[in-house]
């Protein structure tokens, strides 16, 4: 980053003017509890909002990777990325122990502090901005504090009030069971001696309380010193929450200065492009329904396909299931009267029609935005599609993730993968890197030499129909066919359909495993 | 006269006195705090007809609505920043507090109870769903602290939990997920018949405490009752939750050697503390048994509903529109000998209620005063009496706070108990109103 570089020549000494800078910000890690009150330019404003955006973008980016949040391979990638994009000044920052004071130093917090505010007014809108946002905050500020030292985490609570009652060796020796069966990380009862237990009611640790990782009783948790930052994690999402609330409210008053106005709306327009919600405005209508069956055995994703077979063999689905293949269907460009053919269709041998429209359309014609909020819903991404919670007698979710590995094993035999190729798919499930998996099954069922990273449905879709449509394209340009936008079926049953094909693609695969 | 029966349009206006009273206390002391009159409510209509964001100023209003629109069902919501059916467009509306509520349906324990399916419900599925009560009854009070715990019968195949402790209204989505999930131990779908696994070398509190709940009464209810090992299928299906191979082989051959379900449980349990014993277990199947009986017998909740602060669920009292029966509470310790099938019907409560009368007809000169109030003639009785209960305990604790902080808003809970219905042909409605029967 020009802007540190420049500065780091000036000997850090402290000047008067500094002397507030430091005030304000004495430690690399702040809870953005208090609004930047200073002027910059619109120039300046603009450029603080792209870094914040790319920053939260690369964070967001290497989750995707599925590396442990909380493991130093990941806030390495993270580094990287950042030097990468350029951003040295803040990779720098994401690696500080925290309580340095020089003149470089304290620039970067206050960019940091006030980059973080530009960003909270671009995101304070909606809900699902404010979700992606308070997530991605979140995640940098658990991998910065990872950074900080034992002194600077010390001064982080005490400047913050964070004032947590330890548990007096009495309790401790009483509970001394409980808590070492309940804290994960008490490796054994021993152990608990060695360490401060903090008393922390149970919605500042949110997250230990999730897993099951700590001690509760009557709504108090029982952290051990080592789960500190879950407790911080809490207060910092709280108050960000509730900040980001207020903000949403004052919103229309900030509106009034056009300049801001437009350029924040942009900001928030270029996130939605990474969604392929938005796809629907441009591929509405472009999906005809009697290529669905079609498109779902060679272009669906396994999750997606998966369900099309469950819809078409159960005749029932339940909602998460509707929601996960309903979304989708719309991102491909099914329109709205044709998903709700679809779906009748589907339903129509355990559903009459009368029941159907009462009891399901309503759900449809929302996703679409057709009735109700009207919003213009996404369909979901991998991640949360791996994460979602998946009840008994439900048959959405990822398959890589929510099925038996025998169950895995046959599925993908009966859709024709070969052996070799299964094992390669579950080598990875193994290891818990489903999209990897995911990628992999994509890359043996088209038959491409390349990897695929797959990390959203509709983004597998568009992929395969590439690969469909370059193979059209080869053969468009030995017969002189002009090339469509999506494969007529007679093509594609050429390209790839019959088993005959898919006998020649296979011994592809094997020598390809076999290198 | 107590109970009063009118025809209007060919149909049957009911009233009756009602604990609602109790309730609307709370909602007169609350219409200055605004706290009632934001509160949602959404009727079912005839026809599958549903209207959602209703709300109302005060009893009177919310009363004559019911009475004006008959619905089927009345569903209560969370209580929003305005009033839901005047600002719900506005774009700070959002709702701020609700209940914390669980809802274990009866249909997600298929795959582990033989005795019925679906809809259907019977004392033996019953004890699984006693079980799911106390365990997660329990789990609230002591991990959680929250005391004030409403159990309700869903009128047909399920139960509902209201956790009405004020710190427990105020809980926001991601504070509840948080007890959702803590709460939940099973996981996965239709592809996945392991849904239990326990991660790491010791057991969560909380889960061993479940464990020991289950332990009790696992060999009568699921090995006996369900039977879980009585067939091949089930055997199948008990096998597969065992996931290292040579282990589940030499299981499957084991289980030949015997004949009924409790035999072969109790060679299971056999062979599993052998090899635990001769440290032949695998460091993940560590909990192999535990996590069997945990799938068997864990409470199955739809973690969305509680997840959610703007998910509505049903009104106890309600008449559940399938059933007839009435949404009914009873209390987490009785659980177990509470009894589905006894629950009544709506139109089993206006026959005791007009027998009841027509016994003491020579009795009903006296004066208002002393009239009894309907529902105790009838067999809800116990409900309400739990119901009264939970209320006034609840009631307690507003006192306490009102004496401490003189002029702060008194919370209510705001749960309004509520009885509608159109049942069979009649058109019924079952009102309610302070203070004995009132005449329409």
């Amino acid at each position: 980053m020009e802007y540190s570089r420049r500065r780091k020549s000036v000997p850090s000494t402290q000047s008067v003017q500094t002397g507030s800078l430091v005030e304000m910000y004495p430690i690399d890690l702040q809870l953005y509890k208090v609004p930047p009150i200073s002027s910059i330019s619109l120039a300046e404003f603009e450029d603080l909002a792209q870094e914040r955006l790319r920053i939260l973008r690369a964070v967001d980016d290497i989750n995707s990777r599925g590396l442990n949040k909380h493991s130093e391979e990941c806030k390495g990638a993270l580094t990287a990325e950042l030097k990468r994009l350029g951003l040295k000044g803040f990779a720098k920052l994401i690696n500080g122990t925290g309580c340095g004071n020089t003149e470089s130093e304290l620039r970067l917090r206050r960019r940091d502090h006030i980059s973080h505010f530009i960003l909270r007014l671009a995101y304070c809108r909606s809900e699902e901005l404010r979700r992606w946002f308070i997530a991605r905050e979140l995640d940098l500020f658990r991998i910065r504090f990872s950074s900080l030292s034992a002194e600077a985490i010390q001064r982080f609570m005490q400047i913050n009030n964070l004032k947590y009652e330890a548990v007096s060796e009495a309790e401790k020796s009483l509970l001394r069971e409980c808590l070492f069966e309940s804290s994960v990380i008490m490796p054994s009862v021993a152990s608990v001696d060695a360490h401060v237990f903090y008393r922390v009611p149970y919605t500042d640790v949110q997250d230990l309380v999730r897993c099951r990782k700590v001690y509760l009783s009557g709504g108090s948790a029982y952290v051990p010193s080592t789960d500190l930052i879950a407790v911080l994690s809490t207060v910092f999402r709280t108050n960000l929450a509730h900040g980001m609330a207020i903000m949403a409210r004052s919103l229309p008053a900030l509106e009034s200065d056009e300049r801001i106005f437009q350029l924040l709306k942009n900001l928030h327009h270029s996130y939605v492009g990474e969604e392929y919600g938005s796809l629907k405005n441009s591929s509405a209508g472009s999906i005809q329904l009697d290529q669905l069956d079609l498109l779902s055995r060679h272009s669906f994703p396994p999750c997606m396909k998966k369900l099309s077979e469950h819809l078409r063999s159960n005749h029932h689905m339940r909602h998460g299931g509707r929601m996960q293949y309903g979304l989708f269907l719309k991102g491909i460009g099914l329109s709205l009267e044709d998903s709700l053919h679809y779906w009748k269709d589907g339903f129509s041998q355990k559903t009459d029609a009368d029941k159907f429209e009462k009891q399901y359309s309503y759900n449809i014609r929302h996703n679409y935005g057709a009735v109700g909020k009207r919003a213009n819903y996404a369909p979901y991404s991998c991640m949360k599609i791996i994460m979602s919670n998946v009840g008994p007698d439900e048959a959405h979710g990822c398959p890589f993730k929510h099925s038996d590995l025998s169950h895995l094993k046959q599925q993908l035999l009966a859709w024709n993968v070969p052996v070799a190729g299964i094992n390669k798919v579950v080598e990875y499930v193994t290891q818990g890197h489903f999209q990897l998996a995911c990628g992999k099954y994509f890359q043996i069922t088209h038959g491409v030499q390349f990897e695929v990273a797959i990390n959203h449905p509709n983004q597998y879709f568009v992929e395969s129909q590439k690969v469909f449509n370059s193979k059209h394209d080869v053969k468009a340009a030995a017969t002189g066919v002009p090339v469509g936008e999506i494969l007529h079926t007679s093509d594609m049953e050429d390209v790839w359909g019959d088993d005959k094909d898919v006998e020649s693609i296979n011994v592809d695969i094997h020598q390809e495993v076999a290198i | 006269m107590p109970a009063t029966v009118t025809h209007e349009d060919g149909g049957v206006v009911f009233t009756f006195g009602w604990p609602l009273q109790l309730i609307v206390v709370r909602g007169r002391l609350n219409t200055q705090s605004h706290y009632f009159d934001r509160r949602e409510f959404s009727f079912t209509l005839a026809d599958d007809i549903y209207i959602r964001y209703l709300s109302f100023a005060n009893q009177e209003e919310l009363e004559c609505e019911i009475r004006k629109r008959n619905p089927y069902k009345i569903d209560i919501g969370p209580v929003y920043s305005h009033r839901p059916s005047e600002h719900r467009n506005l774009p700070t509306f959002h709702p701020l507090e609700k209940e914390l509520v669980f809802d274990i349906d009866m249909t997600d324990y298929d795959e582990v109870r033989s005795c019925c399916t679906g809809a259907d419900i019977c004392v033996k599925c019953w004890r699984l769903m006693a079980i799911a009560c106390k365990i997660l009854d329990t789990a609230l009070r002591e991990d959680f602290g929250f005391q004030h715990l409403l159990w309700v019968f869903s009128g047909r195949r399920g139960i509902h939990c209201w956790v009405c402790d004020e710190e427990a209204r105020k809980l926001d989505v991601t504070a509840r997920s948080a007890v959702a999930e803590y709460l939940q131990l099973l996981s996965g779908g239709l592809h996945q018949s392991k849904k239990v696994t326990l991660s790491g070398d010791k057991l969560h509190t909380s889960i061993k405490r479940a464990k020991d709940i289950i332990e009790q009464q696992f060999v009568s209810m699921c090995v006996e009752e369900q039977d879980i090992l009585g067939s091949a299928t089930s055997m199948q299906k008990f096998l597969s939750l065992i996931p290292d191979e040579p282990m589940r082989q030499e299981l499957m051959k084991e289980l030949q050697n015997y004949s009924t379900s409790k035999q072969r449980w109790e060679a299971v349990v056999r062979h599993i503390t052998e090899r635990r014993q001769k440290g032949q277990l695998k460091r993940r199947q560590q909990f192999i048994l535990e996590e069997i009986m945990l799938q068997y017998a864990y409470p199955r909740l739809d973690i969305n509903v509680t997840k959610g602060l703007n998910h509505l669920l049903k009104s106890p009292f309600c008449v559940h529109p399938k059933t007839g029966k009435i949404c009914l509470p009873f209390h987490p310790r009785a659980a177990e000998k509470f009894d589905p099938s006894s629950v009544p019907t709506i139109s089993k409560i206006i026959e005791e209620v007009s027998q009841y009368d027509a016994k003491t007809k020579d009795m009903a000169g006296q004066d208002a005063k002393h009239r009894m109030k309907d529902y105790k003639k009838t067999s809800m009785l116990k409900g309400i009496v739990v119901f009264e209960e939970f209320v006034h305990k609840l009631e307690e604790t507003w006192k306490g706070k009102r004496l401490e902080a003189s002029g702060m808003q008194v919370h209510t809970n705001g749960i309004c108990i509520l009885l509608s219905n159109r049942y069979e042909n009649a058109v019924l409605s079952v009102a309610i109103t302070g203070y004995g029967g009132v005449a329409v």
